[in-house]
This record gives structure tokens, sequence and C-alpha cells, in this order.
């Protein structure tokens, strides 16, 4: 546990370490210091996954707030190892994607300090057992997380972006410091560990502090409708910081769910059913959405919230097991959650690594300019490509088997003999196919517009050769996990149970019910690993004994023999039938200019979309905020003495109250 | 077995092909090719060269042995004419549906990497209806699993003897769901016109303009034994499991030469759908599949 903490304290000062060196040096120096910490952070992280029993250190601040246990449980292992991978592998990476901007004369000293800060805070979160510190680490995370989204401070949209990711935080702070407020107001205590009797006292208790929790944590996880700040944060960041956001920042609102539940024992039914509601719509949502966009890392971080949504069914649906007392399910759902976790940062850190690889040299997220860019940047465009499979959730990548975990806890839940459930399962079935229908549509878009056929623009024509080899090596890293998950998911699934035991608690099932589970994911196991060899042999093959009976042409036009890249298909028109077969559910901004005269002059033609939410409910929302808070405008004096005063006042009010309402 | 089930897998796809082409030139009054001719054809592309465009990159090459690998894979979690699956397990459903997806996903980035606004827009068609149909199917089958309470493909032949009256109405509803899907999923009319010269109506084909050779006909074989596949599904639902082995065979055999027979009338009988209806049809099969759940949430709570 002591290596733990050295780990900590190394990422919390390699930044300031880093920053003292030359502009040469400085990203190598990080990197170097981050790979040391992570390798400390591991070891015992490993350990503890790996072995029996959890490891705990307590500090003592007796006069702030008193004893705080930091604690590494399987559960909190298992996250320590995807921060630490994750983290690492973007610092890595960020030499190449920094370099345009150390060769502009930028200074990325902020960057470097606050990077490293981010994963400390992060771990810290994981390991916390006291409420008191788990809010500061929290607080810490977010706001080192805010330093980086506005890495481009000069740009407007940036700013704004960031200034809306640090209300979102602090407004969804607010729900966890309410929820930690009561319950250790009850239990009379801090740490988490007390927390549990209180929660198992009653039903009513422990949905009120479920909600509050879920809305919390649910913020910082990007849960619809608390969703918002994600896809404006994530196109702020430089491509690397929103890899690590969206690969394991918001994967820690997960883990305090998920923690919560480990201590709040047996969900209730109503809790369980809202989970499991409110992530489909999330799911459905967000990939929804990831279609409409043209802008790669607005896409990707659309898809978060679609990834967030299969991760909370999951957990949704081992929560409904556990309220009907379905241990076999609750292993499933849980473990297909806990798995599509990694997952998903594997795959969604891989998409937005290579999509930063495309952006160093494009210079623009807007898909619409790019294309054809798979000839001169081969490396990416595989990569790219990997991620883009595996996100979709098809064999024999990772991504298909926790979906298959989670669908096979949604079948069995099919036998619980009743009928809001059987509905709700059945439609939640065809509510998670639609969505991996729907990716596959998102992802093709993606993958062919940005990538596959002509150069749509100049920029994209120019592209001269891929980048260097510290910007693919972490990527290749994180597709050889990609590849491993995806052929021994018996192995990952032995792993993952270990975690899944402590949220389970300590629920007991026959093992003879569980072998049908573990056979299913060893046939998926030989499965994936034949395909993946039937696909690979015969492109292989094929590719070779083709190759002399090649005679190249240009695309078939009709008889047109010109066609130039304007006459393909947009990423915008791809999706069209798409969008009008589901019109009412956006919110359409057309900015149209029609040619006018014999001979037209001029005449564009753009279609944006936006967020129905964002359009409906945050801006009115604002607005009435607004007006409401302008009746208060007189307070606002413009000097200081008048604000001294009211701290006073403020002051007398407290301790006046308290006399009155403590004991 | 194992052989005749890989006989049957390799041929009577083009079978299908053959007689849906014999019934359609029966219509038209018509001699009509031999049934046997789409296999010729088979033959006489995979001896050809190749003609491709500069634009396309590997992954065109790629694309078509992808499809065939993953519909190969994809057939082994369906029962073919003994009656039962080479795997039959939990979650088998999910296993064949996800992977005909990744034959699917190549697909639809080889048409797009030709570059060509045709091939273009049948990709941006075919992704989009897909999107509705797996939905349907999938509400359709794990209905009927629910039923049943086993979760292989194992559950969809007891209905029609198990469940009684209701069994007779799920399995109707069911088969016109599946039939529906063959429709769209092989591309057939009304959905999509595989005869129509005309590029811009198309979508099946009009993804696979710029392919030629051994691509051309990989497509092409791929796609008939996803027909094939669903159509199987219906054969397993309705041939009961009582007869012998001799004449499940020969009764597979019959309800797919009666699937593709009714396939090739309705092609003669009816015009393809416009297309901006097409989203409509797809909608058909999708209420279908929710009659299909209400029925067995009728017979598993209704009195």
């Amino acid at each position: 546990m002591n290596i733990f903490f050295i780990g900590i304290t190394l990422f919390f000062i390699s930044g300031f370490i880093s920053a003292l060196f030359n502009e040469k040096y400085k990203i190598i120096v990080l990197s170097i210091l981050n790979s040391i910490a992570s390798l400390l952070c591991l070891m015992p992280a490993v350990n503890v996954l790996l072995g029996t029993q959890g490891m705990n250190k307590i500090f003592d601040f007796n006069r702030l707030f008193g004893a705080v246990n930091f604690q590494i449980d399987m559960l909190s292992a298992f996250f320590i190892i995807i921060i630490c991978v994750i983290s690492t592998l973007s610092a890595i990476y960020s030499k190449g994607y920094l370099q345009n901007y150390i060769d502009k004369g930028k200074n990325i000293n902020s960057h470097l300090i606050f990077f490293p800060i981010l994963t400390a805070s992060m771990l810290a979160v994981v390991t916390c057992q006291n409420a008191m510190m788990f809010l500061i680490c929290w607080e810490i995370m977010s706001l080192s997380s805010f330093f980086l989204v506005i890495f481009e401070n000069e740009k407007k949209d940036v700013l704004k972006a960031g200034i809306k990711y640090l209300v979102f935080m602090h407004v969804s702070v607010i729900f966890i410091m309410l929820a930690f407020a009561i319950l250790s107001n009850e239990a009379g205590s801090f740490n988490f560990s007390s927390f549990a009797g209180v929660l198992n006292n009653s039903e009513y208790l422990k949905n009120i502090i479920f909600i509050l929790f879920f809305i919390g944590f649910g913020t910082k996880a990007g849960f619809v409708p608390f969703h918002n700040w994600l896809p404006d944060a994530h196109p702020a960041a430089p491509s690397h910081v929103s890899g690590v956001m969206s690969g394991v920042m918001i994967k820690t609102g997960i883990y305090g769910i998920l923690r919560i539940l480990a201590l709040s024992g047996t969900p209730t039914k109503f809790i369980s059913y809202t989970v499991l509601i409110i992530s489909l719509i999330t799911a459905l949502y967000g990939v929804m959405y990831a279609i409409t966009q043209n802008d790669i890392k607005k896409l990707l971080a659309y898809s978060s919230i679609e990834n967030i949504g299969i991760i909370g069914t999951g957990i949704g649906t081992g929560m409904l097991a556990m309220a009907y007392n379905q241990p076999v399910i609750a292993i499933l759902g849980f473990s297909g959650a806990v798995l599509h976790i990694i997952n998903h940062s594997l795959f969604k850190e891989l998409l937005f690594l290579s999509a930063g690889s495309v952006y160093t040299k494009m210079h623009t997220r807007d898909i619409e300019v790019m294309g054809g860019i798979i000839k001169s940047m081969p490396k990416t465009g595989l990569l790219f490509l990997i991620g883009a499979v595996a996100i979709c959730g098809l064999p024999p990548l990772n991504g298909f088997i926790s979906e298959i975990l989670i669908y096979l806890g949604m079948f069995k839940s099919l036998s619980i003999h009743n009928f809001s459930m059987l509905l709700l399962m059945l439609f939640a079935i065809a509510c998670l196919a639609l969505v991996g229908t729907m990716a596959i549509l998102c992802f093709t878009k993606a993958f062919s517009i940005m990538f596959l056929g002509m150069p749509r623009s100049e920029a994209a024509e120019n592209i001269k050769k891929d980048n260097g080899i510290s910007m693919i090596i972490p990527m290749i890293f994180l597709a050889v996990f990609i590849f491993l998950i995806g052929i021994f998911p018996d192995y990952a699934f032995s792993l993952i149970l270990r975690p899944v035991s402590i949220v389970l608690g300590g629920m007991q099932f026959e093992a003879s019910e569980f072998m049908n589970t573990v056979w299913v994911v060893k046939i998926v196991a030989v499965f994936a690993a034949g395909l993946l060899f039937a696909i690979v042999a015969a492109s292989l093959l094929k590719i070779k004994l083709t190759k002399n009976r090649i005679s190249m042409h240009e695309t078939w036009g009709c008889g047109y023999n010109k066609p130039n890249n304007r006459m393909q298909y947009s990423a915008s028109s791809y999706v069209s039938p798409f969008l009008s077969m589901l019109t009412p559910l956006f919110k359409k901004v057309f900015d149209i200019e029609k040619p006018r005269k014999l001979f037209p002059e001029s005449s564009h033609f753009s279609l944006q979309i936006e967020d129905i939410e964002e359009a409906y409910i945050i801006h009115p929302l604002v607005k009435y905020n607004e007006w409401f808070l302008s009746k208060f405008e007189l307070l606002q004096s413009g000097n200081i003495q008048s604000y001294i005063k009211y701290g006073l006042i403020f002051l007398v009010i407290v301790i006046i109250g308290s006399l009155f309402i403590g004991k | 077995m194992l052989i005749l089930n890989l006989l049957i897998l390799l041929f009577v796809p083009f079978l299908m092909a053959g007689v849906i082409k014999k019934t359609k030139a029966f219509w038209g009054g018509r001699q009509g090719a031999s049934v046997l001719q789409p296999f010729y054809d088979f033959k006489k592309l995979l001896k050809k060269d190749f003609v491709i465009s500069e634009t396309t990159s590997q992954v065109f090459k790629i694309a078509p042995v992808i499809s065939i690998v993953t519909v190969l894979f994809a057939s082994l979690f369906i029962p073919l004419a003994t009656g039962s699956a080479l795997i039959n397990i939990t979650g088998g459903l999910i296993i064949f549906a996800y992977t005909l997806s990744l034959g699917k996903f190549f697909s639809l980035i080889s048409a797009m990497d030709t570059g060509s606004s045709f091939e273009g827009m049948g990709a941006s068609r075919e992704a989009c209806f897909t999107s509705i149909v797996e939905p349907a199917f999938f509400i359709t089958i794990a209905s009927i699993m629910a039923l049943s309470g086993n979760y292989t493909f194992e559950s969809l032949q007891n209905v029609l003897s198990n469940a009684g009256s209701y069994g007779i109405l799920i399995t109707i509803f069911a088969v016109v769901v599946l039939f529906l899907m063959i429709l769209i999923e092989g591309s057939r009319v009304p959905v999509d016109d595989p005869a129509t010269h005309l590029e811009l109506t198309m979508i099946h084909e009009v993804m696979i303009l710029d392919n030629s050779g051994s691509d051309l006909a990989f497509f092409t074989w791929a796609n008939s034994i996803k027909m094939f596949l669903i159509s199987s599904l219906i054969a397993y639902m309705i041939i009961p499991q009582s007869i012998a082995e001799w004449a499940y065979v020969l009764c597979y055999l019959a309800v797919m030469f009666v699937i593709s027979v009714l396939i090739g009338t309705i092609e003669s009988g009816m015009a393809r759908i416009r297309m901006s209806h097409v989203f409509e049809f797809i909608f058909i099969m999708s209420s279908l599949a929710l009659v299909v759940l209400a029925l067995v949430t009728a017979k598993m709570f209704g009195g």
C-alpha cells in the first residue's frame, strides 16, 4: 500500500518536475515519470486483483476529518489498472500531439502540471473510503480536468465549453455532498464502512440517497439528461485529454454508483427499474446524436454517452436481478457492465487518439473535408478501423464480449415470472440491438468518410506521411488489448468476477447454475479466435492469389469518366435517410441561401443538428435563471465594503441559526 | 449428417436463387435459365480477373472475403437440414446476428471506399434499413424464447406443438416476420429490385457496382446464404421434430422450395415500392414482431 502512495505522490509532482526541463525534454520526462508512477500503482492493484484480500492504510488527520481510510479492494484495483494504463499511454502519446503547439511557441507547462494531477486525483477517488476526503479528491479531479479542457484558451468556444463543464460538475457535486451529508449525519461518521448500516435501515432513505448519488455521479458519467457537458467538453480538449476523460474520468461516476451499490446491499425495485430505463434512454439518445455529428470528437463524445448507457444497462440488469434475488443474472449483468467499462476505455481511447492523429495533420475536426486518409496514414486508419469495429460490439473484438454478457443477463431475466420485468427486458433486448445497429451506421459513416474514398479537400490530399512512433505505439498497445480481450474472453471474464463480487456483496448461488454461462463464454472464445483466424487468413490469401489479376480503372459513374471528390457521398447524405426517419427527435437548424437570379452569384446550404435537451430544457432554464437573478442586481454594488458587510450578515445568521437549531 | 448439412449450406442457396429466377420466368411466360444458372455464374465469376477502382484501398479487397466468412461462421448457429444447429448455446441468437453485422460493416465500408455516389447511396440505405430490421428480429425470437424458457434456437421448434392455439398464432406471425426479413435482408422486391437496371433505385445491388470477378461472386453468394439461413429458421419452426430424419430433410428442402417460389411470385406480381415508403414496409415487420410479443405475454400471463 505504501508503494501505491509513492506512486500517487509521484504522479502529483511529476508535472512540476517536468515543467522545469527544457522544451524538448519536458514531455519525455513526464512520460517516464508517469510510467514509473503507474508501475508503482499497478503493482499493489494487480496484487489485490489476483490475490484474495484487499489492502488498506489509515491516515490520521485528527482535527480536520479524523481518520481517513484508503483502501484497495478488488473494485478499486480494477479501476486503478484502467486509470494507470490509459493515462500513461495518453502521456506518451501527447509527445507527438503537443509538438505542433510547442513549435508554435505555446506554453504547455500548465497542461503538463494538471495532466498527472488528474491521474493522481482519480486514483485517490477510487481508493478513498472517507466521504470528506472523497469530495476533496473529486473536486481536484473536476478542477484539474477543467484546466486541461481549456488548453486552447485563446479560443472563445473552448473557454465557453470549459465553463459549461465547470458549472455542470459543480451542480452535480452538490447532489453528492447532500447525499454524503445525510448519510454521515445518520451514521455519525464520514467513513464509508459506517454508511452500510444506515443504508440498510430504511428503504425510503435508500431510495433518496441512491437518487441523489445517481444524479451526482450520473452527471460525471454522462447519463441522459445530465449528459450535456460531454459533447462540448470533449471536442474542446486536446485528443489525449478527451481520451482520458472519456476513457476513464467519466468512469469514476460509474465507480461511485458501483461503490454505493456495494455499500447499500440489495437495491430496491424502484431504483433498479429507474436505472435500467434511464440507461436505455441514454444509450439510444447517445447513439442517435452520434450519428448526426460531423465533428469527429463530438461524435465520439456522444458515442461515450451511448456506451455509458450500455454500461448502465448492465448495471440496471444486475440491480434488478439482485432485487429479485437472482444471483446468476446479477453476475451476468454486472460483469457485462464492468467488462464494458474496461472495453470502452480501450476502444474509446484508441478512437480519440487516432482521431487526434488525423487532427495533427488536418487541423480540423470536420469529417466532411477528410477522405482518402487511409492511403497516406495507413497505420492510423487501420487502428481507427479496429476501434470502430470494437465499439460497434462486433465479434471477434472485445466490445462483443461485454455486450453478449449483458444480453445473456437480459435473456435469463426473461425467466423471472413477472409481467413488467418481462416486457421491460424484451424491450431492453430490442433497444440494445437497435443501439448496436445504429452504432454500425455511426461508425461506418465516421470511418468511411474520414479514411476512405477520395480526399474531400486539399488539406486531406496534402498529407504526406503517417505520424511518428510516439503516437502510434500507444495506439498499438490499446489495439493489442482489444484483441486479447476479444479472443480470450474466458480469462477476462474470470478476472472481472472479482470486482463484481464486491458489488454483489454476500449473495449466495449454486456453482452449477453458473456453469452454463462459463460454457457459453468458452464457446465464444473459440468462436472468436476461429473467426479472427479465418478472416485474417482468407483476406491474406485472397490478396496474395489475386495480386496479378487486377486492372485498375476509375469508379463506375454510369458512364461518366471523370468522377471527382465532390461527387462522393458525404457524411450528411449518408445519414439523411436516418434523419428523415427520426425527424421529430432532432432540432434541425437550416441555413439556406438558394441560388437566385439568372446567373446565381452565391448559394449555400448547411444543416446543424442541435441537442433537443439543450435547446428545449437547458436554454430556457438558463434564461429563467438569468431573469430571476437579475432581480438581485441591486445587491451588486461593485464596492468591496458592502460585500464584506454581506459576509458579516451571513456569518451572524449562521451563528444565531446554529444556536437555535443545534442541540 | 455433418456432410449433408455442409452440402446443403453450399449448394441450396444457389438453387434457391435459381428457383426464384425460374419462378419469375414462369410468371413472365418465359422458359428461363436452368435452376443451376446461379451456380454456373458463380463458377464463371471465380475465374475472371478484376477491375478495381483507383480510389479504393485494401478494405475494398478484403470486404467480400469477410462477408462470406462471417456468413459461413454465422451458419454454425442455425439449425439446418438435420434439425439441429452445430453449436447450440444460449445466446446463439446474439452471436448469429452480430457475426452477420460484422460482414455488413465491411460491405458498407467497402461500398463507401469506391467514392461513388451511387454506392454511398446504397450503403446509406442498407445501414438505415438494417438498423430497424434487427430489433424486430430480436423481439420476435426473444419473445418465443421467453415463452419456452429456453434461450437457444431450440425454443423455436417447441412453440407449435407445446403452446396450443396460441402456439399456432405465434408461429404464423413469427414466420411472417421472418419472411419479411428475408425480403428486406435479401434485398428482394418490394424493398429492393435485384433485377433493376437503374442505379438510383437499388439498395444492395448498387453497393456492389464496382465489384467484379470473385469479389462479386462472394457478395452474391453471401447474400443468398443469408436468405437461406433465415429460411432455415422458418423451416425449423414449422417442421415437426417427431418425424424421421430422412422425412425431415425432405420437408426441409420442400420448405426452402416453397419459400423460393413465394419470393419469385411476389417479385412477379408486385412492383418495388417507392424508396420513401420502404420505411413503412419495414415498420410492418416491427409491428408484427410486437404482435408476437403481445401473444407471448398473453399466453404467459393471460387467464
